[in-house]
């Protein structure tokens, strides 16, 4: 007998009974099924939002304010974003994104949040992080926006400034200058930063 | 209307993952029997699960220019096995012992059954033996009828490999027939196959 014909023969005494293998399949097809399907939702929630936190920013006009963040701060409307109000035409919602972070522009007293320009009061502060702080500084300040602390170096590790959008929310740009190790990471409120 | 082939069904899958069922409906029972073949039933049954939930993770690199799956299936599954060395080697042996008592049951091959009974247990110590790489050959191509360019696509290596690596392990299982020897350019020393890289 040649030798891949003897090592055939084992084949029909290796195989599994039908009944066996009809068993298995069947717990065994639930089960994958199961996995794909959570899988399938994991997917369908992670095609719609790459970010699971997303930021809502009142704003009294909210065109305006795209205008604005995309203008002065660089930020692109994200595809598909828009809310329009079906009986005046307004946008009434939409979000904007840099380097695929996104954050969402909604109107003033919507969800209970109140725009600076009205409600007097700043409750957050939105820190980006950018490739080149000095370069988004000087058009920042080119396009003539208020900045409220200028560029610094600070103490754990990054080159910041802050600065207002038109209707007042704060915002703070930063750019990785150094890594810090964490037993260094001392503040103390005499300390800028 | 052709059934959609397996590369369709991928390609489907990656916007409606549940289509990637229908790879399972296709192709685990084969894959089942196959793993099952290799390293028994209860390493099969942990196996199978496993096995295509990497099948659908990876399903975004499938080459879809092969339309079947089933090479790239063994070649996970083979990939799988390894870690089974020891559930293997068992399955062989008792698969040796179970032929080894077919003879008695199927009348009709007593005698052309009695020399190979008595080469049984060299017969596995030899499969066991070979390099990873061949026994996986081997094993494709005797025990799946797996094609060349099949078991070349499942492991990843050009067709001219899957050919000279089954050349290798039908010489090193040749040494094992006392009647081949004489033609056998290897050594013949009982155990030799172990021994060989």
């Amino acid at each position: 007998m040649k030798p891949l014909d003897r090592v055939r023969t084992l084949r029909r005494d290796a195989d599994l009974e039908r009944e066996e293998v009809e068993r298995i399949l069947a717990r065994e097809r639930a089960r994958f099924m199961t996995t794909i399907e959570a899988a399938a939702r994991r997917e369908l929630g992670a095609r719609h939002v790459a970010q699971r936190i997303i930021p809502q920013l009142p704003y009294h006009d909210v065109p305006a304010a795209r205008d604005f963040l995309e203008r002065v701060f660089g930020f692109t409307e994200r595809h598909g974003a828009r809310v329009v109000d079906t009986k005046t035409g307004e946008l009434v919602h939409t979000a904007v994104e840099l380097h695929g972070a996104e954050v969402m522009l909604g109107g003033h007293g919507g969800h209970g949040a109140s725009s600076p320009k009205s409600g007097g009061v700043i409750s957050q502060v939105l820190t980006v992080y950018v490739d080149d702080v000095d370069a988004h500084h000087a058009r920042a300040r080119a396009e003539g926006a208020r900045v409220v602390e200028g560029l610094a170096d600070k103490f754990f590790g990054d080159r910041t400034y802050e600065v207002l959008d038109l209707e007042g929310h704060r915002w703070r740009f930063h750019q990785r200058m150094r890594d810090v190790p964490p037993e260094e990471l001392r503040w103390s409120s005499e300390d800028d930063g | 209307m052709s059934p959609a082939s397996d590369a369709d069904v991928i390609g489907r899958s990656l916007v409606d993952p549940q289509a990637f069922g229908a790879i399972f409906d296709r192709h685990a029972e084969a894959m089942l029997r196959y793993t099952a073949r290799r390293a028994g039933r209860e390493v099969a049954e942990g196996l199978i699960g496993e096995l295509f939930r990497i099948a659908f993770e990876r399903r975004k690199s499938y080459d879809s220019s092969y339309p079947s799956a089933r090479p790239w299936l063994y070649g996970i599954a083979a990939n799988l096995l390894q870690r089974h060395r020891r559930a293997e080697a068992r399955r062989l042996r008792a698969t040796a012992r179970l032929a080894a008592e077919r003879p008695a049951r199927d009348k009709r091959r007593a005698t052309s059954a009695a020399d190979a009974q008595l080469l049984l247990p060299a017969l596995v110590e030899a499969i066991e033996a070979l390099p990873q790489g061949e026994r996986e050959a081997l094993l494709l191509y005797a025990w799946e009828e797996l094609p060349y360019e099949a078991i070349a696509s499942a492991l990843n290596v050009p067709v001219g490999t899957v050919r000279s690596r089954l050349n290798r392990a039908r010489a090193r299982l040749r040494e094992l027939d006392p009647s081949d020897r004489r033609t056998s350019s290897r050594s013949s020393q009982p155990g030799s196959a172990r021994r060989r890289p």
